[in-house]
């Protein structure tokens, strides 16, 4: 095996490696524990509403999951999607699909 | 199995690919970006995911709301005592919660409203909520926020209060006795929580109206049932069950959301063009370096296997490399740039720390849709001109 190959093979080695500790780093560093999952649900159910305060610019966006199509007008008539999680992040569903299988 | 793995042939690969190292340079440089692109993405809504499906079940069975004039509307606290009557209904509370919009930093919190007697919540609220004594001068209201409310409010300099306007233009001041627990920060960021009476107060709801109705039901398998039941006797209500919840949920991203869309459509297309490239046909040097191979007694397979062996070290290495900056990326450096699609351009931002998973399923995904196809897109022109005569492809 020549020093070129060699080398090849070094840098597969440790990207291999690198990849391995960083997985076993986070693993153990940023996955979620039993503690904090406890923590999440008791919070859920004390305020027992859905949806992350991820975006909070408008109330639909918000609580994505209560909201419908009138949600999206109720905040002003004439709004458009301008927010960019609203891009990401659609409204509920909930509420079509409710009408459309009655 | 009795083929070997000819450690000959991967040197030769490894010096074909070092001796074009501004095409290898290239390949990899892209190849890498496009695997880190969708990995990131596949990464943050899986892991959005995760945190809304750990809590979902922690949610009411049903959420009862009002609509009138297709706009949701108070509802009425007695219907409380007639859901009661339904059989299989074991619990149901009337609830107030709301939005305040703070005008001076442009935020809206939310404001939800809690029974302040009940043994319940005080037990779990002390549990979540850092600092936090319920005895303390409990006749003065109080309120416990989540952090980004905290860190807002500390910025109009409202350190130990704060003031909400009513709807009256009067003024009613509300202690702040706690901070949410960091840890759940992505659920509790813009909450605020309060004493029904409080909220009440703030947003002008009078006693006998609420801003929807919870149910809880005995057995989890009647919940459908007892929402239809609800359903016939409130006609003008939206009953929204957790099934529901979890379908919404499921469909969070919708695919009508345009940047995912764009920059689906922008890598694949860019991976397509540069397969396409690869395919239509390979330059006369690496033509002749296949004729010359054959010359000196390769065989057809051991071009092809010389081939295979060059095209999956790049890819391989390259969707490696990929993989690794995408963990260090979303899950370290918390997605920069790709996080404001989620996040927009509130003022309440969350820190995104989101859960990580080992999602092998997107590993392998993303994996089948490049490595494979780019190995193909090698191999099966070098395959084209490796059946040809030797001094055809020389001359």
């Amino acid at each position: 095996m020549n020093k070129k190959s060699s080398y090849v093979l070094y840098i597969f080695l440790g990207l291999f490696v690198l990849f391995t500790t960083q997985v076993v780093y986070l693993i153990s560093m940023k996955s979620m524990s039993d503690e904090m999952l406890q923590k999440k649900i008791t919070f859920v159910e004390v305020v027992g509403l859905p949806d992350l305060a991820l975006s909070t610019e408008a109330t639909y966006v918000r609580h994505r999951s209560l909201s419908d199509v009138f949600s999206i007008y109720k905040d002003d008539g004439s709004l458009r999607e301008y927010f960019p999680s609203t891009f990401a992040i659609s409204h509920s569903h909930i509420y079509n699909k409710q009408k459309g299988s009655e | 199995m009795s083929s070997k793995i000819n450690i000959y042939l991967i040197k030769y690969a490894i010096n074909s690919i070092l001796r074009q190292k501004y095409k290898t340079f290239f390949i990899v440089t892209i190849f890498t970006f496009l695997v880190f692109l969708l990995t990131s993405i596949f990464f943050i809504t899986n892991s959005i995911r995760y945190e809304l499906d750990s809590t979902v079940d922690a949610l009411p069975q049903i959420i009862v709301q009002k609509i009138k004039a297709g706009r949701h509307y108070d509802i009425d606290v007695d219907k409380v005592d007639e859901i009661l009557e339904l059989s299989g209904v074991s619990d149901a509370v009337a609830r107030v919660w709301g939005y305040y919009y703070f005008e001076n930093a442009g935020v809206n919190f939310s404001v939800v409203g809690i029974d302040k007697y009940e043994n319940q919540y005080k037990n779990s609220l002390q549990s979540i909520v850092n600092k936090f004594d319920f005895e303390e001068s409990s006749d003065e209201p109080f309120m416990v926020v989540g952090q980004g409310v905290k860190e807002v409010m500390n910025s109009s300099y409202f350190k130990e209060y704060f003031n909400f306007i009513k709807p009256d233009g009067t003024l009613k001041k509300v202690n702040i006795r706690g901070v949410f627990d960091s840890d759940t920060q992505l659920e509790s960021n813009d909450m605020i929580v309060m004493s029904n009476e409080t909220i009440r107060e703030i947003f002008d709801i009078d006693e006998t109206k609420a801003t929807d109705i919870v149910v809880k039901v005995a057995n989890p398998q009647e919940v459908s049932m007892v929402a239809s039941k609800i359903k016939l006797m409130l006609p003008d209500s939206r009953i929204i069950t957790t099934q529901d919840l979890k379908i919404s949920y499921q469909n969070i991203f919708d695919y009508k959301s345009g940047v995912f869309l764009a920059l689906f459509i922008v890598s694949l297309f860019t991976f397509f063009i540069i397969i396409y490239d690869k395919s239509s046909g390979l330059s006369s040097e690496e033509k002749r370096e296949i004729g010359i191979l054959k010359a000196i007694g390769w065989r057809v397979d051991d071009v092809l296997k010389e081939k295979f062996y060059e095209s999956f070290i790049i890819s391989f290495f390259s969707y490696m490399l990929g993989s690794t900056l995408t963990f260090a990326y979303v899950y370290i450096f918390q997605a920069p740039v790709l996080r404001e699609i989620f996040v927009g351009y509130s003022q309440l931002k969350t820190t995104f720390e989101l859960p990580f998973i080992f999602d092998l399923q997107t590993l392998f995904l993303v994996f089948f849709i490049s490595v494979p196809v780019y190995v193909a897109a090698t191999i099966i022109p070098s395959w084209k001109v490796a059946t040809l005569e030797a001094d055809e492809v020389i001359r």
